[in-house]
């Protein structure tokens, strides 16, 4: 953000301060990514996935952050801190993951290095408490916490819970002295980032997809729905897809492969894999495989954009139809016409999945799952005279959601569920917008001058304990 | 240093000291910027007097104060209010212009289709264009709360962001709740 210098007859008085000057900090964890940088910036300057690195000495662990360095190692997993739900389940990781992109990236370097780990203040429970980021840690001089200058505004799910939010603001004004803090329930930063404050948030991320109206830039708790049927349930569905393909389509991450050599389609790979003389970590080869299947869900998947269901004649249809080659990193490659319709299905019509790999109940779509079964339950949550609203206001956003074919679907299904309604889908264009739609949200809102008073104080912090959170971030 | 946490109703209302605990109990969290009292009176007078058939609100350049952007009385044609929210502009921090957000306040008449007589409806219009930037979306979005409060009086409220959301057909059926000739 550009820093203006102020004119000097408009002096900022303690009274109010309107400039953008403030240099707040935005940070929004999600179960892919966590996404950080300056509020008033279009898009966040840090992104890096939420699955960490953790490398497993026999003295000790060392986390590595972002996507550097990252290679097969004998210790070395990639654990998650946040927990199927998006809300945060390991607090230590969470901590020193925030405070690498939030205070090393984002902070300007200082002589004595602000790195303090938050949880060595409070009770050492971990025996992992005393390593950092693998640097020397210095003890710091009191009163001179890492972001004593810098607001903080989070984000968080709609179903965060009260312990979880109180641990977010202690972390924040505790052991980061953050001068004021704020949370945000992500679905309100979305609409308001679409210019509306009464909205329908259709949110498809990576573990949840979830519908949440917003009515005066209030969540609606009853409208709350939310399922599985996400970004990374499709990746099982690809899984699915390739295991029960003929002949089966083998998983191997590009981390694995030595060289190759062109093959036929359809044909065995003809490529000679690394060998490694330790056992690859199973996160770590999972997180790899993730790319893999992040890769085919960008450039083959499609959503049949209706009418109709896909199953039955436009399944035979598009049978017939040219499909789309996609290669291995080991060199197979193969033209997928109906299955990469399929896969995305299940989104929409839970007969149509497929059934999770290992044959288990979990992981399966229930009927009240998918997406346009989500949204009529979400309705059903709200005061009859509001639907007709939301149903016009429709805001889509999540990365899962840039599938192809997605809105069409989206406008198709609701059209043939509420026929006399009149349905509008608001949806960013730019990828970015739509994959970082929260993020963006609280950029604005946290450069914005007059927010400021709303924020929460340290000296409120101080006067109230954690439980303000409850009282003030509604 | 700044002065967080300060929320503007602990100043407005110093002087009653029961309004303080009410207010900020029905406070939401985005009710921010200061509405400037000319938009109050404007307003007294497109209800009572009827001096005025519309009202356009805008954010001042700082986006801390809510002004009147335009006014027109019922000789003007709705044709004349519609093409001014579409031609409201913005300008970005940058300097850029480019589409603008409004709200807007518009004394609506129609006549009952059972034959009654006439209605009349203060409608409340959030005018935020989809193609508008997400800055002034956002701004407008989080600020409306303040106005809406402001003004007493307001019979509907809808929320447009495109042209079509804006015809005047569109606004009679939604304002009359189908009830209109």
């Amino acid at each position: 953000m550009a820093q203006q210098p102020l004119p000097s007859s408009v002096q900022p008085t303690t009274d109010m301060y309107g400039g953008d000057e403030v240099s707040a900090l935005v940070l929004d964890p999600g179960y892919s990514t966590t996404r950080a940088g300056y509020a008033g910036e279009d898009r966040p300057k840090q992104v890096v996935p939420s699955f960490y690195g953790k490398i497993n000495y026999d003295n000790g662990t060392r986390d590595i952050f972002g996507d550097e360095v990252i290679y097969p190692r004998a210790n070395f997993e990639r654990p998650n801190y946040m927990n199927r739900d998006s809300v945060v389940e390991d607090w230590d990781a969470a901590t020193r993951l925030w405070e690498h992109v939030l205070i090393k990236r984002l902070q300007p370097a200082r002589a004595t290095p602000a790195i303090r780990n938050g949880l060595n203040d409070r009770g050492k429970n971990d025996e992992n408490g005393d390593v950092d980021m693998g640097e020397g840690i210095e003890e710091q001089e009191e009163g001179e916490k890492p972001l004593a200058e810098s607001p903080l505004l989070v984000t968080e799910a709609p179903w965060n819970t009260t312990k979880n939010r109180e641990k977010a603001i202690e972390i924040a004004m505790e052991s980061w002295g953050a001068p004021a803090f704020w949370l945000n329930k992500t679905p309100v930063l979305a609409a308001f980032a679409a210019g509306k404050s009464t909205a329908l948030v259709v949110d498809v991320g990576c573990a949840n997809a979830s519908v949440v109206a917003v009515h005066d830039g209030m969540v609606l708790k009853r409208s709350i729905q939310r399922s599985p049927v996400a970004g990374s349930w499709l990746s099982g569905q690809i899984r699915s897809m390739w295991d029960s393909s003929d002949p089966k389509v083998e998983v191997v991450p590009t981390f694995m492969v030595e060289n190759k050599k062109p093959v036929e389609a359809g044909q065995p790979a003809e490529a000679r894999l690394k060998k490694f003389d330790f056992v690859v970590p199973e996160s770590f080869r999972a997180f790899e495989e993730e790319r893999l299947l992040t890769e085919f869900k960008e450039s083959v998947v499609e959503v049949w954009r209706g009418p109709g269901k896909f199953q039955g004649p436009n399944e035979d249809f598009v049978k017939s139809q040219v499909g789309r080659v996609f290669e291995m990193p080991d060199g197979y490659n193969q033209m997928w016409r109906e299955q990469r319709f399929k896969v995305a299905e299940g989104m929409w019509d839970e007969t149509a999945a497929y059934p999770p790999l290992g044959g288990g109940e979990e992981g399966r779509v229930q009927k009240g799952q998918t997406i346009p079964a989500l949204i009529k339950a979400s309705l059903e949550g709200v005061d009859a005279d509001l639907r007709a609203n939301l149903v016009g206001n429709i805001v889509v956003t999540g990365a899962s959601t840039l599938l192809n074919g997605f809105n069409d679907r989206l406008h198709m299904e609701l059209t043939a569920m509420y026929p006399g309604l009149r349905i509008k889908i608001h949806a960013a264009g730019l990828s970015s917008e739509r994959r970082f739609g929260a993020w963006i949200g609280g950029s604005i809102l946290a450069s914005l001058g007059t927010f400021h008073q709303m924020w929460i104080s340290k000296k409120e912090y101080e006067e109230n304990g954690a439980g303000i959170v409850e009282k003030r971030c509604k | 240093m700044v002065a967080y946490g300060r929320h503007p109703c602990h100043r407005r209302n110093q002087a009653s000291k029961t309004n303080i605990t009410l207010t900020c109990r029905l406070s939401k969290p985005f009710y921010r910027a200061t509405v400037n009292q000319e938009c109050i009176t404007a307003f007294n007078d497109l209800k009572l007097s009827k001096k005025y058939k519309y009202i356009i609100f805008k954010l001042s350049d700082d986006n801390k104060e809510i002004v009147i952007d335009k006014t027109g009385d019922s000789s003007e044609d709705y044709e004349v209010f519609r093409e001014a929210l579409m031609n409201a502009t913005t300008k970005s921090r940058s300097g850029q212009v480019g589409k603008g957000p409004r709200y807007a306040v518009y004394d609506f008449e129609y006549q009952l289709a059972s034959g009654e007589g006439t209605r009349n409806k203060i409608t409340f219009i959030a005018w935020s264009p989809d193609d508008a930037g997400v800055m002034p979306k956002m701004i407008y979005a989080s600020s409306k709360e303040a106005l809406k409060r402001a003004l007493t009086g307001i019979a509907t409220e809808l929320q447009a962001n495109d042209a079509d959301d804006i015809e005047f057909e569109t606004i009679k059926k939604t304002v009359s709740k189908g009830t209109a000739a």
